[in-house]
């Protein structure tokens, strides 16, 4: 519960990237959801988020990226995830969200 | 002030007696002193008053400094008391609070209550246990005595606590209006997600899983939103299978729809339902792996089913040092002929 | 009424100032150490609200002695913010600084009376009297 949620974002044009690190449970998904809800209100940007640190997520988490879909459909913006570990994607899988929430589907290989 | 006055009093004759003998009666009438004072709400600067006041009493030709002193004390004591006092109106209303939710929760019980039919020919057993007060796991079975077959209901609604158990609520009593003949597990999720959809927060979502078995043609018929997948066991092979119903989780979007799938039921098979608070246990840093949770359940599965899930509950209650971090349900229904 | 002794508070330094002041008008008037400690705390907690949320305002004293009571009524004026929400703010365990036992709820403890009036966007004025017993 001491572990925390780092929240980094990059912004170039209509491209936001936001690289998270540590784990997305009840106590930090607000953060996640104060950082992410506002830029999926800008008409046209792309949001990528990076999940490649984040080792552990919780149904807390699936909330906040359901919630920004939602606001994606509104603002007319995008979201993408991209880099998921193996057992967040399976949070995806099994709620099928994966159907419906754009997800970068190749694990990049290498470093 | 009536009480100071008493208090005073006790409090000289205390410190005198305490300043001749230094003896530890005296220390540990003291030690009672301060608890009557905190009874009566008596703060600290108040006490602090009181030995000033007795110390000058007994020493009247106290040096200035000390006296300056001890008033320094007695400003430095004021912030104390008001703190004390403010912890005391928070403990109060704590639990005042906490009989309040008492309250709720003792109510969500009896809406939620299900009873656990006696179906002849299988042996159900089910535990759910909230890690709060309040629940936001569900599981509901729904008999129907005209044609024997039998509904039951899964579900986790996300987070925990007061928030996941009124939308918890929500969906029992949307089940409840649904119409009698209305069984069909991919109707009604279809017709639940799009009360959730419409009535709860936007990053709130609820997973369902929803079976109906009917004895008559031993068939099993169930559709999933989003839940975590159960477990069909064989007990022929003693092997258990992931049930797999791929479904989108309630309230993602207003028009999901759910494929429903069928399986025959054989003698001594089990289905097992579960919600993630049994796939999340966590043990320290490590998650416990499903497989892990397979080989407990394997375990116990030869016991009548309700003594199973009560053997699984108390071994990962065991595990997790007794401290849920999510609700925990689990569902164990054997064909028995 | 316009001669009540009343001191500035624009710096941190003006709540020791506010503070001096109100002692030694309590001291005056009769009251104990203890109290006087206790309105000497009520009065920082009063000019620290000051300092931190309007600015600037002032503190100023007004002895009591009618019928009723005797004793000091603390005035703090500013024309800051206002308090929105006057209930949320004498809640105790809402502090925006300060932590358990500050804050306006340790005032009104400290004091035997107390009333506020705020007007968002104009200011705040709060009235706090102790009695000399």
């Amino acid at each position: 519960m001491n572990i925390n949620l780092d929240v980094e974002v990059v912004e170039e044009d209509q491209t936001i990237t936001l690289t998270l690190r540590g784990e997305i449970d009840a106590y930090t998904a607000p953060k996640l959801k104060d950082a992410l809800l506002p830029l999926t209100k800008k008409p046209g940007a792309e949001v990528i988020v990076d999940l490649e640190q984040i080792n552990y997520m919780d149904s807390t988490g699936l909330g906040v990226f359901i919630s920004a879909l939602k606001s994606t459909k509104e603002y007319d913006s995008e979201l993408k995830l991209i880099q998921l570990q193996d057992r967040v994607r399976r949070l995806f899988e099994i709620t099928s969200l994966d159907s419906i929430i754009t997800i970068e589907s190749t694990v990049r290989g290498g470093n | 002030m009536e009480n100071t006055k008493l208090d005073l009093d006790n409090y000289r004759s205390l410190l005198k007696e305490y300043l001749l003998t230094k003896n530890e009666t005296a220390l540990y009438q003291a030690e009672q002193f301060s608890k009557l004072s905190m009874q009566h709400n008596i703060s600290p600067e108040e006490i602090i008053h009181v030995h000033i006041e007795a110390l000058k009493e007994l020493y009247p030709d106290l040096t200035q400094e000390v006296n300056d002193s001890l008033n320094f004390l007695l400003e430095a004591m004021i912030s104390y008391g008001l703190a004390y006092q403010e912890f005391q109106t928070l403990r109060e209303k704590q639990s005042e609070l906490q009989s309040e939710i008492s309250v709720a929760a003792s109510m969500q019980q009896t809406l939620l209550s299900t009873v656990k039919p006696e179906i002849k020919g299988l042996d159900i057993g089910a535990i759910s246990v909230p890690a709060n007060q309040m629940s936001g796991d569900y599981y509901h079975f729904v008999t129907d005595k005209e044609d024997d077959t039998l509904g039951i209901a899964i579900a986790d609604v996300i987070g925990k606590g007061i928030p996941a158990a009124l939308a918890m609520s929500m969906i029992k009593y949307s089940m409840d209006s649904f119409p009698e003949n209305q069984r069909n597990p991919s109707a009604i999720l279809e017709n639940l997600n799009r009360v959730v959809e419409r009535n709860v927060d936007p990053s709130m979502f609820i997973t369902m899983f929803y079976g109906l078995y009917n004895p008559g043609n031993e068939t099993f018929s169930y559709a999933s939103a989003g839940h975590e997948p159960g477990f069909y066991y064989h007990g022929d092979q003693d092997e258990f299978e992931e049930i797999e119903a791929r479904g989108l989780v309630l309230g993602a979007t207003d028009q999901a729809t759910y494929r429903q799938f069928e399986r025959k039921i054989k003698k001594n098979d089990c289905i097992i339902l579960l919600t993630d608070g049994v796939t999340e246990c966590r043990i320290g840093d490590r998650f416990i792996e499903r497989d892990e949770i397979l080989q407990v359940i394997k375990k116990y599965i030869q016991l009548p089913a309700q003594e199973a899930v009560e053997q699984v509950y108390k071994h990962f209650e065991r595990l997790q040092e007794f401290q849920f971090r999510d609700d925990f349900t689990l569902i164990i229904i054997r064909k028995e002929v | 009424m316009d001669f009540k002794p009343c001191v500035n508070i624009r710096k941190e330094w003006d709540i020791v100032g506010a503070r001096q002041l109100g002692r030694e008008k309590a001291k005056e008037i009769g009251f104990g150490t203890v109290d006087q400690a206790r309105i000497a705390t009520a009065i920082s907690e009063l000019a620290r609200n000051i300092y931190l949320y309007a600015g600037t305002g002032k503190i100023c004293f007004e002895i009591v002695d009618d019928f009723e009571h005797k004793g000091l009524q603390i005035i703090a004026v500013d024309e800051g913010p206002g308090i929105r929400d006057i209930s949320q703010v004498m809640e105790d365990g809402y502090t925006t600084s300060g932590g358990l036992g500050a804050g306006l709820p340790g005032v009104k403890r400290l004091m035997d009376h107390f009333d506020i009036i705020s007007e968002v966007g104009e200011g705040t004025e709060i009235r706090a009297s102790k009695w000399v017993r």
